[in-house]
């Protein structure tokens, strides 16, 4: 059984490709590998096709850093503390980045198909939308679905009959990303994963990538993670490149670890709002601090221990959260 | 305890309030909700402390029948799910939806059109390159394509309230039959699937419904405001002749719990 091979976050970032096709573990503003993006964006990425059941923060810094070529999602925003992509919105607008709108469903049914082995999956959801509109195919419209790119599929989706119904049916194509890469809060010595909380759709996007990158708050004796297997997400064999880093979702939420920070996102998304303020935020964030342990540190004691979990809660107590 | 036959007189409550009052009301005991951030939180966690104690909820990230302490600030929040009966993921609650068990969903937009079409992709032109992306679609079109009913909680503007929205993210009443594009009831296009659609809009003026043909009109007015003033902020000329009269404003008891229960921290009601 192959097991993952234990690497820096460095070694790990440089395994990746120029123009990867990369999809992400999490949701919206939780448990997003933000280490991995920092580091993505200080070695310079360049070209690269995100697919992504759903965007968020981590989204946004790639997106301004001008790492992202495409991406196809349906949603990019930071939840409550910043109400839309704003740099996703002057990328697209300038023609930067190309877009391909979804709906959740279906980015999650593409990704489940992928998981599955299969080359599309039929659903109902959102027909009757522009999402369908023919005339808003983005990919098609640059002449991307030539069947040139091996990540492109030729169509964005097709409208079918039921063949039992007879009722108006939507396929999705499979996508099947070169790299995927997930935040676990435990990941076992011998590479199996164990995600605290929501699933989110993290187990489509690992089985439908063709390398797994996990990132693990820590790991622990395999033989821990084995006494409760039903409790357990992936085994060792899907998972190529295992990372041990604390605190690599920081500013995204990770159960039972640690909370969002409200602030720093709220922080991160009216700098973005310019790409001159995004470049210095950059450079004070990503460049500036070197590397992890440099960017925590720039963060500080006080505040990473305010936003630390309380371990019977699962998410921080002491963090004040609203205007009382 | 205050008795929530008392209703609040104007001045004694904030828009938020009545919107997340009127909100609560539209969750029927036993309903399975299906809520996304901010609002639809306060609303399905006040209706289950009041007349609907047995409403379930589902949020979008996975978790099923949470019972928080701590009023979660996104559907992804580990506080979702305090004492849930499931943690799952978007497989889990999306498959549910498409199933159909799902009663009422709380949803939002920028733009909506008389057939309660909903933008949220982007506004002006979307080709070659949109003129204005906002955050996309996420799973607003999809539960509003296959919950029974969804409630729309909106800001009451005229550039909002359109004739046609720039981009339609999420079907309403009458909505496009592709490859030709042409508006056709919902029901011409989801057949068998066709489980209902949006019941209701609530802004920070009135209450609205949609009429045996789809089409949006002001059910009530919130106190202060006619009937005149939001057909004023309406790009489409609204139907204001079902009025039925003011929207109940909040009850004493259900701001108590709002302020005191739900959201003592402030973080949706400052």
């Amino acid at each position: 059984m192959a097991k993952p091979e234990k690497v820096t976050l460095q070694e790990a970032i440089r395994l990746i490709p120029d123009g990867s096709t990369i999809t992400f573990g999490g949701f919206t503003i939780w448990r997003r590998p933000m280490a991995a993006v920092y580091e993505m964006v200080r070695q310079g990425k360049q070209d690269l096709h995100l697919v992504e059941v759903n965007g968020g923060t981590h989204t946004e810094v790639l997106i301004g850093a001008g790492c992202v070529k495409i991406w196809e999602s349906c949603w990019v925003g930071h939840e409550l503390y910043g109400k839309l992509g704003a740099c996703l919105d002057r990328f697209a607008r300038s023609g930067k980045v190309i877009v391909e709108d979804y709906s959740h469903v279906h980015m999650l049914y593409r990704m489940l198909a992928g998981s599955m082995g299969l080359p599309y999956l039929p659903t109902y959801a959102s027909l009757g939308t522009d999402i369908l509109n023919p005339e808003y195919d983005n990919l098609g419209r640059f002449g991307l679905r030539n069947g040139s790119h091996p990540k492109i599929p030729k169509k964005k989706y097709e409208i079918v009959r039921d063949i039992f119904s007879g009722n108006e049916l939507i396929h999705v194509p499979a996508v099947n990303p070169d790299w995927c890469i997930v935040l676990a809060q435990m990941v076992g010595e011998e590479g199996t994963v164990r995600v605290k909380g929501q699933k989110y759709s993290d187990v489509e996007a690992i089985r439908a990538s063709e390398k797994v990158i996990v990132i693990a708050e820590q790991i622990v004796p395999e033989e821990y993670l084995r006494r409760d297997p039903d409790l357990n997400l992936v085994p060792p064999y899907l998972v190529d490149y295992l990372v041990e880093l604390p605190w690599a979702g920081h500013p995204t939420g990770c159960q039972g670890m640690y909370e969002v920070d409200g602030q720093f996102i709220k922080n991160f998304y009216e700098k973005s709002k310019t790409q001159e303020m995004f470049d210095s935020w950059a450079q004070e964030w990503i460049f500036g601090v070197g590397d992890h342990y440099g960017y925590l540190e720039k963060i500080g004691v006080r505040q990473l221990e305010d936003l630390r979990a309380n371990q019977v809660l699962g998410y921080s107590t002491r963090m004040r959260r609203g205007s009382r | 305890m205050t008795k929530n036959a008392e209703l609040a007189k104007p001045g004694e409550y904030k828009p938020l309030d009545l919107l997340a009052t009127a909100a609560a009301r539209e969750v029927k005991n036993g309903d399975i909700v299906f809520a996304g951030t901010g609002l639809p939180m306060l609303a399905i966690m006040l209706a289950k402390l009041t007349h609907a104690p047995e409403a379930v909820c589902i949020y979008e990230a996975g978790t099923i029948d949470g019972r928080p302490i701590h009023l979660p600030t996104s559907v992804g929040d580990a506080r979702n799910e305090y004492q849930a009966a499931v943690a799952a993921g978007l497989n889990e609650v999306f498959a549910q939806l498409q199933r159909g068990l799902v009663d009422v969903a709380f949803l939002g937009g920028a733009e909506i059109d008389r057939y309660g079409n909903v933008n949220t992709t982007a506004v002006g032109r979307y080709t070659p390159a949109p003129e204005k992306r906002l955050t996309g679609g996420g799973g607003n079109p999809d539960i509003n394509s296959l919950a029974k009913r969804t409630v729309f909680i909106m800001v009451q503007e005229k550039r909002r309230f359109k004739e046609r929205v720039d981009y339609i993210t999420s079907p309403g009443w009458r909505i496009p039959k592709w490859p030709s594009g042409e508006l056709v009831p919902k029901q011409e296009v989801y057949g068998k699937f066709f489980r209902g659609g949006p019941s209701a809009v609530i802004t920070n003026m009135g209450v609205f419904r949609f009429d045996e043909n789809g089409e949006i009109y002001l059910d009530t007015v919130h106190p202060g405001f006619t009937p005149e003033q939001v057909k004023e902020n309406c790009s489409f000329d609204l139907n204001i002749s079902r009025v039925r009269g003011e929207t109940l404003p909040p009850g004493r008891r259900e701001i108590e719990l709002l302020y005191t229960v739900i959201d003592p921290e402030g973080v949706f009601l400052a």
